[in-house]
């Protein structure tokens, strides 16, 4: 009974700090083909931009790894090192391509701005590791995750912990 | 060294750094400096931005200058505005207004009437300062003192990119301060309205809405200062001279009267009174209390708020307004008064006749002096959709401030 009643304590606290962010309504989230690629992967990074008119987007990706194209206009992207600046102008998403390495994982970061609103903050850190090994390998970015850009998922699979906790209190 | 030396030294100093660019020195990220930033110019300067702020990168924009530059891309087309005040001047923005200095209250309500970020309200007028009520986010702002006795170096050490002074009073103490300030900051931007007088404060709520941006709400602003002031016109339009109702109006003291000249006469003649005093030299002119009571005014109307002592938007105190009545009531001789033998004798705070409000107090005359022609004319609430709908501040009418008795 106090296992039960700790695993449920557990997943609600863990639901309580999820929850909130996902519906804290971040203007730019990210997300990602794959979080596991393979050595050498191609893959793609969206980035999902809401009320932001004209803004800024900065994106840091892990060591290693490496900018490899973008369906944005050209004229409104810089690269510099890991980092990649894309001009927001009414954009409501953003696709780049980022090579994996052979082997590595980290955190791609990413700040925005928002030039009209006069807001800026952070985009949530997406981890990705090549094949899904973790490396000693620091990540570039230096920013912790932002709590806005919790994902989806993991609001999904709070609930699900809660729900099976739920499930294994009444048998 | 002279301490006041030091201190005009320091001065010279913070003027000599530029914090950022001026606001007359072109759009920011306009690259070829043609006056127009088209979208690949803002595009550029966008990168240009991030890459200083994020990249390490060593571009010249800050992030005042890249959101001005936005604010001029989506809101003006690319194109500095070009505005012209109530002098008669033409003033062309390059720059969204950001830092702002105000030594007129009125145009600082009106700016909030148009939704104006307060935040970017620097510093205000000493008599703005003390209306803590009425502007209570200027609680904490910097005080530049008045048009007549300006702090000039709090305002140079402010760094405003606009001051507001007004257009034609106090000509001579405003346009020595608008020569200081562009003396010392050259491309600093000195807007001048008057805010105040019916005959040009619709296209003034029109001009400041242009420079702010707020062109729906400043539509919307005028059309509810125009209907109100518009129904007072209608209703008083064709009423033959000698049918007007006489109107003994008196300034904050004692047998002071307004004359043709003043602001507070244009108002009573607007909502219909025949001021019997009106063909005084001066402004205010003193009466004789012996001609008040031959002129026999069918209303009187007094003036409170000197000072802000009493009543306004400074507190409840009807009784304070009823004391200033009851006075008026036993001066000598006025038994005879028809407007006191009628119960027509009314007490006005400035707060709601001086200034921007003058149409709420407009109202309240035009009610007193026809109430018939005016039965459906409600100021009550005119007044508090202002304050509710235009100004946003929590001002209860039904428990706060007293601005008119009865």
């Amino acid at each position: 009974m106090m296992g039960f009643s700790a695993n449920r304590l557990f997943c609600l606290v863990i639901l309580l700090m999820v929850v909130p962010v996902a519906a804290s309504g971040a203007p730019v989230i990210r997300s990602l083909s794959t979080a596991e690629p393979g050595a050498g992967e191609v893959f793609d990074v969206s980035l999902s931009i809401e009320g932001v008119a004209l803004g800024g987007v900065v994106e840091t990706l892990p060591a290693g790894y490496a900018f490899a194209g973008t369906d944005h206009p050209d004229d409104r992207v810089l690269v510099r090192g890991q980092q990649v600046a894309f001009a927001v102008m009414n954009d409501t998403r953003i696709t780049y391509s980022v090579r994996a390495p052979a082997a590595g994982s980290g955190d791609i970061t990413g700040q925005w701005e928002d030039f009209l609103g006069e807001s800026d903050g952070q985009v949530g850190a997406a981890h990705v590791a090549v094949d899904g090994i973790e490396t000693a390998t620091e990540s570039r970015g230096d920013n912790p995750p932002a709590q806005e850009a919790a994902s989806p998922f993991a609001a999904l699979a709070a609930v699900a912990a809660l729900f099976f906790a739920g499930r294994g209190g009444r048998r | 060294m002279n301490p006041r030396h030091l201190l005009a030294l320091l001065l010279l100093l913070l003027l000599a750094v530029p914090a950022s660019a001026s606001p007359g020195d072109g759009i920011p990220g306009d690259a070829d400096g043609d006056g127009v930033l088209t979208r690949a110019e803002y595009a550029s300067a966008a990168l240009t931005y991030l890459d200083a702020a994020y990249m390490g990168g060593a571009g010249e924009l800050d992030r005042d200058d890249i959101r001005d530059a936005a604010w001029v891309s989506a809101r003006w087309d690319g194109k500095p505005r070009e505005i012209t005040d109530s002098t008669g001047r033409t003033v062309t923005l390059y720059r969204p207004l950001r830092r702002v200095v105000t030594f007129s209250g009125e145009s600082l309500e009106t700016l909030r009437s148009l939704g104006f970020d307060m935040e970017k309200i620097v510093a205000v007028d000493k008599y703005t300062a003390e209306k803590s009520t009425f502007f209570p986010e200027c609680r904490e702002k910097a005080n530049v003192g008045s048009i007549w006795s300006p702090d000039m170096e709090k305002v140079l050490i402010l760094r405003p990119d606009t001051v507001i002074l007004y257009a034609t009073i106090s000509t001579a103490a405003c346009d020595d301060i608008q020569r200081r300030l562009e003396a010392s900051s050259p491309g600093i931007r000195v807007l001048r309205f008057d805010c105040f007088k019916p005959a040009t404060y619709t296209g003034e709520i029109r001009t400041i809405a242009s420079i702010v941006d707020e062109p729906e709400r400043g539509e919307e602003f005028a059309s509810f200062y125009g209907s109100t002031m518009d129904r007072i016109r209608e209703g008083t339009a064709g009423i033959p001279d000698d049918e007007k109702t006489r109107v003994y109006f008196e300034y904050w003291f004692d047998y002071t009267t307004v004359a043709a000249s003043a602001g507070y006469n244009e108002k009573t003649e607007l909502a219909g009174g025949k001021n019997p005093f009106a063909t005084g030299t001066t402004e205010y002119p003193v009466v004789d209390p012996e001609a008040i009571i031959v002129a026999d005014p069918q209303v009187v109307v007094k003036l409170a708020g000197q000072g802000l002592a009493v009543g306004g938007y400074g507190g409840h105190d009807p009784e304070a307004l009823d004391a200033i009545r009851s006075a008026l009531l036993d001066r000598p001789g006025w038994s005879r008064i028809s407007a006191v033998k009628d119960g027509r004798v009314h007490v006005i705070h400035s707060d709601i006749l001086g200034g921007a409000q003058h149409f709420i107090g407009t109202a309240y005359l035009a009610k007193w002096f026809y109430p018939d022609r005016f039965a459906d004319l409600d100021p009550h609430a005119i007044h508090q959709r202002y304050l509710t709908g235009f100004q946003g501040i929590d001002f209860d009418l039904a428990s706060q401030g007293t601005f008119v008795y009865p």
